[in-house]
């Protein structure tokens, strides 16, 4: 048994359909620049002036911000409280909507798709589709996160056709 | 690629470097944005079936994305140096998928490819091409660490807008009236 993810809920815990609420964020201006120092310096996420001249006008946030913000919620609310194996990738990611200097985002999750791991009996998958929104209820971001999480019963796996 | 839509040749590989994930900025990406166990200090990694701290594939994809950056911009100067115009690439539109294959560990370096595997003119933005890229990144020991595949935007050389719609744009360019047509939109 793992000590970390004992007490935490296992893969038979979870129901397909399951929704899960994230908390919020509030996206500032230095969170977009810092962010974009770092891992997606283009002139529209950096400075305030380029960013009214161009497609978004006004400063917004880089799109692997808004992903990384979102996850940031989904493992605060969901991740860290389930026995998770560590995550698959994610698909279907459409940038919907330029999140804004001071915007606020939230979302929620939906467990789509629950299996057990053809051959690892100790874990199972689980994917997870997010819809993100901002304070307006504008769309501003979806994607589909698939996970790995420990399972309690290993065995159970062979009782499954 | 800052090419031109019509410059970007279909299944060329295009390095776009590396890095080396240092233990403090895998801790730190983990603090800020995916602070699971097994990706952080002190918090029992060990126990973790990695049997020990690895980086957020979140982390190495955004990596993977300034490598991108770093690459457009070079590509640019280099075309500026042989007196040629740059073309511009716009903003991502999303990822179709994004698979993990190998944790990253601490003094691990990753290498990055981007690979255009198809192109077409787009219907609903006229002047620019739709681009299908296939960015992988592999580790030192040539495993592959993710592969995936993303929409990105290249604007047209020889793009003539119709009549119609240089029409509205010179319309949306009228003070009051721009603004009108912007929101309506």
């Amino acid at each position: 048994m793992n000590p970390i993810t004992a007490d935490r809920r296992h893969f038979e815990d979870l129901a397909l359909g399951e929704e899960v609420a994230l908390g919020s964020i509030t996206v500032t201006k230095e969170m977009i620049i810092s962010f974009a120092r770092e891992f997606d310096p283009f002139p529209f996420h950096l400075d305030e002036a380029a960013a009214k001249r161009s497609l978004l006008g006004g400063l917004a946030a880089s799109g692997w911000q808004t992903a990384g913000l979102t996850l940031r919620l989904l493992t605060d609310a969901f991740l860290t409280r389930i026995a998770s194996a560590g995550g698959l990738g994610f698909s279907d990611l459409k940038w919907k909507r330029p999140v804004m200097k001071n915007d606020t985002i939230t979302g929620t999750g939906r467990i789509i798709e629950l299996r057990r791991s053809r051959h690892h009996p100790q874990w199972g998958v689980l994917t997870i589709e997010l819809d993100m929104r901002n304070q307006k209820f504008e769309p501003v971001m979806s994607m589909k996160l698939a996970n790995l999480i420990e399972t309690r019963e290993p065995a159970a796996a062979e009782a499954t056709p | 690629m800052t090419r031109w839509f019509e410059d970007i040749t279909i299944d060329e590989a295009f390095p776009l470097g590396s890095h080396t994930f240092t233990e403090d900025e895998i801790v730190r990406f983990a603090a800020d944005y995916d602070p699971q166990y097994f990706h952080l200090r002190d918090t029992g990694a060990e126990h973790s079936h990695f049997g020990g701290l690895i980086a957020s594939g979140w982390h190495t994809v955004v990596v993977g994305h300034r490598k991108m950056v770093d690459a457009l911009a070079a590509e640019e100067l280099r075309l500026k140096g042989l007196g040629e115009e740059p073309g511009v690439s716009g903003p991502g539109a999303g990822v179709n998928r994004m698979d993990f294959k190998a944790p990253v560990r601490p003094g691990d370096t990753v290498s990055y490819t981007l690979v255009v595997s198809a192109k077409r003119p787009s219907n609903s933005l006229p002047g620019w091409g739709i681009l299908t890229n296939q960015l992988s990144a592999v580790n030192q020991r040539g495993e592959t660490v993710y592969q995936s595949e993303l929409i990105g935007f290249s604007k047209l050389r020889d793009f003539k807008m119709p009549l119609r719609l240089r029409m509205l744009e010179a319309l949306t360019k009228l003070p009051g009236l721009g603004k009108l047509l912007t929101k309506s939109r």
